[in-house]
């Protein structure tokens, strides 16, 4: 080596950090026990796979069967059970949450001729840790227009998920969504289900979305007592990523919607108890806690990451300098219910109060609520009506319209109607926007017995 | 049934001690800590199968190396746009030389970024991960000559970067 080169080596070993955490064998094996499952599937017994509806053998319709042969049938839309299921929209347990409980399991056994699970290693953990992720793939449908086309509607995947649970990762490859019993990573091109790992939220019927920060997607695990506990998945395989234990201040909030939050600063914020803590995913630390006056429902940070948003009681939205911890402001509105499901935006707050049927979505200008505005009424959408933001919108979704609106303003830009089928209506919400722009929501046709994520093709004028 | 083979002897030891060295090499033909544990993920994994052959040849990290290397050649060919997670976290906490240092380190991400994938490639297995140029040859694929070449060009392009000239010539401490 000349001088040069000696010099370009040094200056290499010099300047290249230390990795942030190392490779260990265990992340190999998780790694091979997927890459084994996924071959494993794709070399099925007898060659072609066939959708057989169970306990007849009889082929199925086109286009009603499941995604994924290695969890037949049970969740997709099945008719029996979905004739003897219940969907309730109104009550505490806001809405539509109870349409994952209308399916029944995951794994059962495979179908008398259908090819075999394709599952590998999971396993059952105990609910506060990190969970092993198992890998599936199956065959992907075409994609089909619903809702009339609804802003180009188009179901990439026929499964049923829990409202308000959609996530994407940053690079717009994966979707991430709570179904029952599982966190499952969906090919966001193909809309198969590729991975899943056990999860069941510690808040049943309240949402609380999957949060994508850093390399992970994180969820809680755990929500009661003294603790709220965090467990991060992987975005490429879902293998765990670790657990978070985060302590709760005084006592968690009865109606929790919305606790879990990332930031721009790339950390996790958590409501817990009478305070904010901040949590660096990559540290698995909690690196600061805002101590709030009363029990936080429910939490947003702004897009700037220099101030979080918090609901608390019946409600008040108050926010705080994230960087001081002091409260910048306060505010009120008596109506009748805790506030939730908060998101912030450029303009302002936005959030959700009441439940169920009465369930409706409010803005508040610079986060203060004597401004308030309704921006979609109750609907009985229940959780399909959570706002979210995404693409230089906030999005609107709901059994009657499909809104996206300005975040500045929070002026509605389009709005579309939801068609009814039949008689019996149709829900979008959980608008999501990947980071290249394609858009996607939950859908759910109770008619059609139809559900899944479709991708969207909203009007310009939405996408600011 | 796990899915899973059994553990080879000595792979635990191997990437105990080793993780950290191929991770840094990732980083450096990555850019990124996730892409560069995808790397070295992948190269463990191609290794774990063969691995009581590579013990025989003495020559596993030579292996890995060279998995890494033509996985990254490969990425780049396809101009990838598959699954690798990309989020980028923000450096943490940074105050006083800390600025520096992540500077420095954007500089020569930067310098890096500007180099084709093959002579990125050299760099590294050339300068950082301390391979002769038969080594980095044969696990590139390529003559001797072509890595001779590679490395001439490399460097000319380097010498060129915004501030990786002040950084080879002394500069801030990782």
């Amino acid at each position: 080596m000349n001088t040069e080169e000696r010099q370009l080596a040094e200056m290499l070993h010099r300047v290249t950090p230390e990795p942030p955490r190392r490779v260990t064998v265990e992340d190999i094996a998780f790694r091979l026990a997927n890459e084994a499952g996924t071959r494993e599937y794709r070399k099925p017994r007898g060659g072609r796979r066939e959708y057989r509806e169970p306990g007849t053998g009889r082929r199925g319709p086109r286009g009603r069967g499941p995604r994924n042969p290695g969890r037949p049938w049970h969740r997709g839309w099945a008719p029996a059970l979905a004739a003897a299921s219940v969907f309730v929209v109104a009550g505490v347990s806001a809405g539509a949450a109870a349409l994952v409980s209308s399916h029944q399991g995951h794994h059962a056994t495979s179908t008398a001729d259908g090819p075999p699970p394709s599952s590998v290693s999971v396993s059952s953990t105990p609910s506060t840790g990190p969970s092993q992720p198992s890998a599936s793939t199956g065959p992907t449908w075409p994609p089909e227009q619903v809702a009339g086309g609804t802003w180009g509607a188009q179901l990439i995947n026929r499964q049923a998920f829990t409202p308000g649970s959609l996530a994407v990762a940053p690079d717009g490859s994966s979707l991430y969504a709570i179904s029952q019993g599982y966190l499952d990573r969906i090919n966001a091109v193909t809309g198969e289900v590729v991975n899943e790992v056990p999860y069941t939220s510690p808040i049943p019927g309240f949402p609380n979305r999957p949060v994508v920060a850093g390399t992970a997607v994180w969820v809680l695990t755990s929500y009661s007592g003294t603790n709220a506990v965090l467990a991060g998945y992987s975005l490429s395989t879902l293998a765990p990523a670790g657990t978070v234990t985060v302590p709760v201040s005084g006592q968690l909030p009865s109606q929790p919607q919305g606790v879990l939050a990332g930031g721009s600063d790339g950390n996790l914020y958590v409501a817990a108890g009478s305070s904010v803590a901040a949590v660096n995913p990559q540290t698995r630390q909690v690196t600061k806690r805002i101590t709030v006056s009363g029990q936080v429902s429910s939490l947003a940070v702004a897009p700037g990451g220099g101030k979080v948003a918090v609901a608390v009681g019946a409600f008040q939205l108050k926010t705080y300098d994230l960087a001081t911890g002091s409260q910048l402001s306060s505010s009120s509105m008596n109506f009748g219910g805790a506030g939730g499901n908060l998101i912030a935006t450029s303009g302002g707050v936005w959030g959700t109060v009441g439940v169920g049927m009465t369930q409706r979505v409010w803005f508040a200008p610079n986060g203060d609520l004597s401004q308030v505005v309704m921006v979609s009424q109750g609907a009985g959408a229940g959780l399909y009506t959570v706002p979210t933001s995404g693409g230089g919108a906030v999005w609107l979704g709901g059994s009657h319209s499909l809104a996206c609106a300005n975040p500045d303003t929070g002026q509605v830009l389009a709005r579309t109607a939801v068609p009814t089928d039949h008689s019996i209506v149709e829900y979008f919400g959980n608008v999501t926007v990947a980071g290249h722009g394609r858009t996607y929501a939950l859908y759910q046709n109770q008619a059609a017995q139809q559900s899944g994520v479709a991708t969207l093709v909203p009007p310009a004028v939405c996408s600011g | 049934m796990d899915g899973r083979p059994s553990e080879p002897d000595g792979f635990r030891d191997f990437v105990e001690s080793r993780s950290n060295a191929l991770l840094r090499s990732g980083w450096l033909l990555t850019g990124d800590w996730p892409s560069a544990e995808d790397l070295v993920q992948t190269a463990l994994a191609a290794a774990w199968p063969r691995w009581d052959s590579l013990i025989r040849q003495d020559a596993p990290e030579v292996y890995v190396r060279k998995i890494m290397v033509n996985t990254f050649l490969r990425w780049r060919q396809r101009r990838w746009t598959g699954e690798i997670a990309t989020g980028r976290l923000p450096e943490l906490q940074a105050y006083g030389d800390a600025f520096a240092q992540i500077d420095a380190r954007q500089a020569l991400i930067a310098a890096l970024d500007r180099l084709p994938a093959r002579q990125r490639a050299v760099v590294v297995l050339r300068y950082f991960a301390d391979q002769t140029e038969a080594q980095t040859a044969e696990a590139m694929g390529c003559s001797v000559g072509a890595v001779k070449a590679h490395a001439s060009k490399a460097l000319a392009r380097l010498r060129d970067a915004p501030g990786l000239a002040e950084l080879m010539t002394g500069g801030v401490a990782s």
